[in-house]
């Protein structure tokens, strides 16, 4: 049977996979994955501006380690850049967007689209979002050498579940979270692998520049983490063209 | 063979919804919530007048809802189905369920 047809008259087999097909066709017309996917790419280039002009240095004294004398009066330096703010309206605006976007896109080729599951997540991922930047503004940015303080843990910076924890706090998890969602919601599984690789390649990028830095761009530069979001943004785009190119044989086929 | 008090699937397949072009349309309309005449004519490669025969018969039977009007100067078409278009096509798809399990475990299953 075709694409185009009813259900086949045959077994029950052949029945429910008529329905499962049409059932596909209607989520086609339902998605335009390659729109959410520029809109993230965009913001997280965007962020690259954002965190080249909230770049500052800070210099304070050196906290003294116990058991050591070393350290003692040194001047520490500490670079603080992006904006919470930042991350988390932009996503939430970005969801909002999609939202209406499928609405209006569905609506025009001649299908409904669930408004609700949109609605739902989109408050779910700002109330998420907000509350990490409420425990970011109460707790503030730890000064050199003092233990992060996350849910009575008193962890090292340096550590690798402090470095995990500061790149879920981040853009990995703003973008990663809805994309995440998204594909649950569409039942999309080619956007679940593109999210999921996205997530390894944040994991990756995002580990090595907390340890090594990127590129050779020192930790104390204003564009410190220009590759890392390049790197990100680039993967976000390119997907959104492989999705929009993707469906570009299905829009013709049903035009 | 079904024993007494066990009723064999196909029994519990409704005439009306198990039809496959209106099984179609009911699976079409499930997924889109909304649906225009035109995609649904397209999506399921029917005439207009058969398509209209089809909703006809749904919307008699009251499982779908059809709602006509303007958008500038272009009529629409939309049709939704009803909370008995909801449940008649759950009632169809385990039904079908039901006969593909009792076909490959070769005899009846207990009804649910």
């Amino acid at each position: 049977m075709t694409e185009s047809s009813v259900p086949s008259p045959g077994d029950p087999h052949e029945v429910l996979a008529g329905l499962a097909t049409l059932t596909r066709k209607v989520r086609a017309a339902q998605r335009g994955t390659w729109f959410p996917l520029l809109l993230f790419g965009v913001i997280t280039l965007g962020a690259i501006l954002v965190n080249r002009f909230t770049f500052s240095v800070h210099t304070t004294t050196c906290p003294a380690v116990p058991g050591s004398a070393d350290n003692a009066g040194q001047i520490c330096t500490e670079t603080r850049q992006g904006s919470a703010l930042y991350w988390t309206l932009g996503p939430a605006l970005a969801y909002a967007a999609t939202a209406i976007f499928y609405t209006r896109r569905s609506h025009n080729r001649g299908v409904g689209t669930p408004v609700r599951p949109y609605v739902l997540t989109g408050i779910g991922l700002v109330a998420l979002e907000a509350a990490v930047f409420y425990w970011n503004t109460r707790h503030g940015l730890p000064s050199p050498g003092e233990k992060i303080d996350f849910l009575g843990l008193h962890l090292a910076p340096a550590s690798g579940l402090a470095q995990f924890l500061q790149w879920l706090d981040g853009p990995a998890a703003a973008v990663g979270l809805p994309l995440l969602v998204l594909s649950y919601i569409e039942r999309n599984r080619a956007l679940l692998l593109f999210t999921l690789a996205y997530l390894a390649m944040e994991l990756v990028t995002g580990l090595s520049h907390f340890k090594v830095g990127l590129m050779g761009i020192p930790f104390d530069s204003p564009w410190m983490s220009l590759p890392r979001l390049a790197v990100s943004g680039a993967f976000l785009l390119l997907g959104a063209l492989g999705f929009a190119l993707a469906q570009l044989p299905r829009q013709r086929h049903a035009s | 063979m079904s024993t007494e008090g066990e009723q064999h699937p196909v029994n519990g397949l409704d005439d009306v919804v198990h039809q496959r072009v209106r099984l179609g349309i009911l699976t079409v309309a499930h997924q889109a919530r909304r649906v225009d005449f035109g995609f649904l004519r397209t999506a399921l490669d029917l005439t207009a007048g058969n398509l209209n025969q089809h909703l006809a018969v749904l919307e008699k039977a009251g499982l779908i809802d059809i709602e006509k009007g303007y958008e500038g100067k272009r009529p629409r078409t939309w049709l939704s189905l009803t909370p008995a278009g909801d449940r008649a096509l759950r009632d169809e798809v385990t039904q079908l369920k039901l006969l593909i399990h009792q076909i490959e475990q070769g005899g009846p299953t207990q009804e649910r």
